[in-house]
């Protein structure tokens, strides 16, 4: 797959804050590229720098094989962008907003027409064509942002947060929709700081925290590196200190936490566990309330790369 | 992308309620209340001729010039005031007891105005100077071309007062006449109403700056959008500048129309003058809030603030809170209110008013498109330059 952005010795400067710190990335073509990182990690920094919107101290941005400038319009062109604030005009149509974005990108008009109802049937906003972005939900508002920045049918498209305050139903509903735009052959750049979207929809992940990376790959790469293969929940009331000790000897027992009724297991393995862990409950006839077995989570990896948890 | 980008920008300043309350109801509702709060004065505020005193010195005795037009302007019944010629020790006690508006004491070829206090009659007598001035100069010029003439022609023996006389009489008709507006159709109260026409088109800085705005990434999220978009930034920049100005005028049209036909106000026979200077007036405003949307880097709220009290600032210089701080500017710092496009507005209007002549109207209507072509160039350079350090 051939690079379809290439950043290089990327850095941007807030006075003496380093926002971006020396990034060097590739985002590859038809791929859901996933940047995750806390609150003011740099991944919306980074993305206003790639699309030439802040000027950057040091490095290199090529989209396409060009490199990226404020009037580079043919690249221009082939972008989509979804920015976490919402970006519509109060005073148009969610038909309205859209035609207007979208002809910033399309000049014929019967093809706009065409991508417009495209694009509102994409974000699920068939009902609400006539309405104004105040009369929609957060959710419906944030399908509309999505359908304004992907109308005109880009070949690249960032997203920055897009499902900041979004209900559930709203949040499956864009996933599923950029799942879409991927499978008709779309490369992504998803910005979030909720590891379980990352988890959904993205093929690859750069983990971002203070302006570095400090960690890329696959899923499957990543969770690696939290050097613990499965987690064990118990909900289980007023657990003697003693117990917690002897389940802490257990072979393959990484680390145990008991906090708020909830005893947390890290297994450096991930064979057997819950079947052990059963059996001595059972033994010392300890009742719990619910058990439940997880593969480490991005936030472990994150945990073990920073020594806190992505939310933090 | 220009009509496109130039019909979204009227249909979303249309939309815009608290825009259009501003700059469309807000001044008709100005209008409303001046003609509720005004008219009954009207019938006993026009505009009365008025006392002045010249100072009989030799210098004015021979000034023919001056001589003639003031002896012009005091006499007929279209007379602008009575004049007294007196010592300068009398002119200053005339002046004293409150029983003269000014007098004029001519040190030089051109008199010292001298007035007590500031009022409409003492700046009907300075704007008088200013015009006789002008026509000095222009008669100048003229004499001293004809004179090159004269010699290049190989006429050596010239006779300066012959060419004088002569080109008087040849420029007979188009001299400039002061005549007393009192008795005609104009309406002191006009005035009233072309300050609000005024006012109305620097108003529609609030309109330029709200759509260029729009376009600014580091003004909100659709600037930023709109920033990374295959559109040129000039392309939308102008469209919204255009949109901004065609509304910009349909409020100052539904303005003067609601002025001429519903309030009846009499605009005299110049009305298509003031439609043109309204229509240049709001070019101005509008260039002057994209000006300022475009090269001061702050929030939309502080925009909104700093167009407002500039605004202010300069209607209040202009005379539109009262003529004195005009005059004492006019007087003391005249380059504020040449610079001043408020001032270049009610100048305007102040011209079609009390003179005859239009060379004073329509310089001001080219300073209006000077000073709107300078902000509209500085703010695409600017906007085009822009690269932001955060957004």
């Amino acid at each position: 797959m051939k690079n379809i952005v290439e950043v290089k010795n990327l850095t941007k400067e807030y006075k003496e804050l380093k926002a971006i710190d020396n990034l060097s990335f590739e985002i590859k073509e038809g791929e859901i590229l996933g940047l995750l990182g806390p609150n003011g990690s740099g991944k919306s920094t980074t993305i206003n720098s790639i699309l030439s919107l802040l000027t950057i101290n040091n490095g290199t941005i090529k989209i396409f094989g060009k490199a990226m400038k404020p009037s580079a319009y043919d690249i221009k062109k082939k972008i989509g962008v979804v920015f976490q604030d919402v970006a519509v005009f109060d005073e148009l149509t969610v038909e309205e907003n859209i035609d207007y974005f979208c002809g910033l990108y399309i000049e014929d008009k019967k093809i706009r027409k065409e991508y417009v109802q495209d694009a509102i049937k994409l974000v699920g906003l068939e009902n609400f064509k006539k309405f104004y972005p105040k009369q929609l939900s957060g959710g419906l508002l944030r399908r509309l942002n999505i359908a304004c920045g992907i109308a005109h049918k880009p070949k690249l498209i960032f997203l920055d947060e897009p499902t900041v305050a979004v209900d559930p139903q709203s949040r499956n509903n864009i996933l599923e929709g950029i799942k879409k735009l991927r499978d008709n052959g779309a490369t992504i750049c998803y910005t979030t700081h909720y590891m379980e979207e990352v988890e959904i929809i993205c093929d690859r992940v750069i983990i971002l925290d203070k302006g570095k990376i400090l960690a890329s790959g696959t899923l499957d790469e990543l969770k690696k590196l939290a050097n613990i293969e499965e987690k064990v929940t118990i909900e289980i009331k007023d657990l003697n200190e003693k117990y917690v000790n002897e389940i802490l000897s257990f072979k393959n027992v990484d680390s145990v936490v008991y906090n708020n009724n909830d005893l947390i297991i890290s297994y450096k393995k991930g064979k057997d566990n819950l079947t052990e862990i059963i059996e001595y409950l059972k033994s010392k006839k300890l009742k719990y309330d619910n058990i439940f077995s997880q593969r480490p989570t991005l936030n472990d990896v994150f945990l073990e790369l920073t020594g806190k948890e992505l939310r933090d | 992308m220009f009509f496109h980008n130039l019909k979204y920008t009227l249909k979303t300043i249309f939309k815009n309620k608290l825009l259009i309350f501003w700059t469309f109801a807000f001044p008709i509702i100005l209008g409303l209340f001046f003609n509720m709060a005004f008219s009954d004065i009207e019938s006993d505020e026009k505009l009365k001729v008025f006392d002045i005193a010249v100072v009989n010195n030799e210098n004015f005795k021979n000034n023919t010039l001056y001589k003639e037009i003031i002896e012009e302007l005091s006499s007929g019944k279209d007379k602008v005031f009575n004049v007294k010629y007196t010592s300068l020790e009398d002119s200053e006690n005339l002046l004293k007891d409150d029983k003269i508006e000014g007098y004029l004491n001519f040190k030089s070829d051109t008199p010292n105005i001298i007035v007590k206090k500031s009022g409409i009659n003492q700046t009907i007598l300075k704007s008088v100077i200013e015009e006789i001035e002008i026509r000095k100069n222009v008669l100048n010029d003229v004499v001293e071309k004809q004179v090159k003439i004269e010699i290049e022609s190989g006429n050596y023996d010239i006779n300066t007062e012959e060419i004088v006389n002569n080109i008087l009489i040849r420029i007979d008709d188009e001299v400039v006449k002061f005549n007393n507006k009192s008795n005609s159709n104009l309406s002191y109260m006009t005035i009233e109403y072309y300050t609000l026409i005024a006012m109305a088109c620097m108003y529609s800085a609030m309109i330029g700056l709200t759509a260029i705005n729009q376009s600014l990434p580091n003004m909100g999220s659709i600037g930023k959008r709109s920033s990374i978009t295959p559109t040129k930034k000039s392309v939308i920049v102008l469209s919204k500048a255009i949109g901004s100005y065609i509304i910009s005028t349909l409020g100052i049209a539904l303005l003067i129309l609601f002025l001429k036909f519903l309030l009846k106000i009499d605009f005299g026979s110049k009305m298509l003058y003031v439609v043109i200077l309204a229509l240049t007036g709001s070019l101005a405003g509008t260039s002057m809030g994209i000006l300022i949307s475009s090269i001061i880097k702050a929030k939309e709220g502080t925009k909104v603030g700093i167009t407002i009290a500039v605004s202010m600032f300069l209607s209040v210089l202009s005379g539109m809170m009262g003529v004195t701080l005009k005059y004492v500017i006019d007087k003391n710092v005249p380059i504020v209110n040449l610079i001043n496009p408020n001032n270049m507005i009610t100048d305007g209007f102040y011209t079609l008013y009390y003179y005859d002549t239009l060379n004073r109207y329509w310089m001001n209507i080219a300073s209006l498109i000077i000073f709107s072509f300078i902000c509209l160039l500085i703010s695409l350079i600017s906007i085009r330059r822009d690269k932001y350090d955060s957004i």
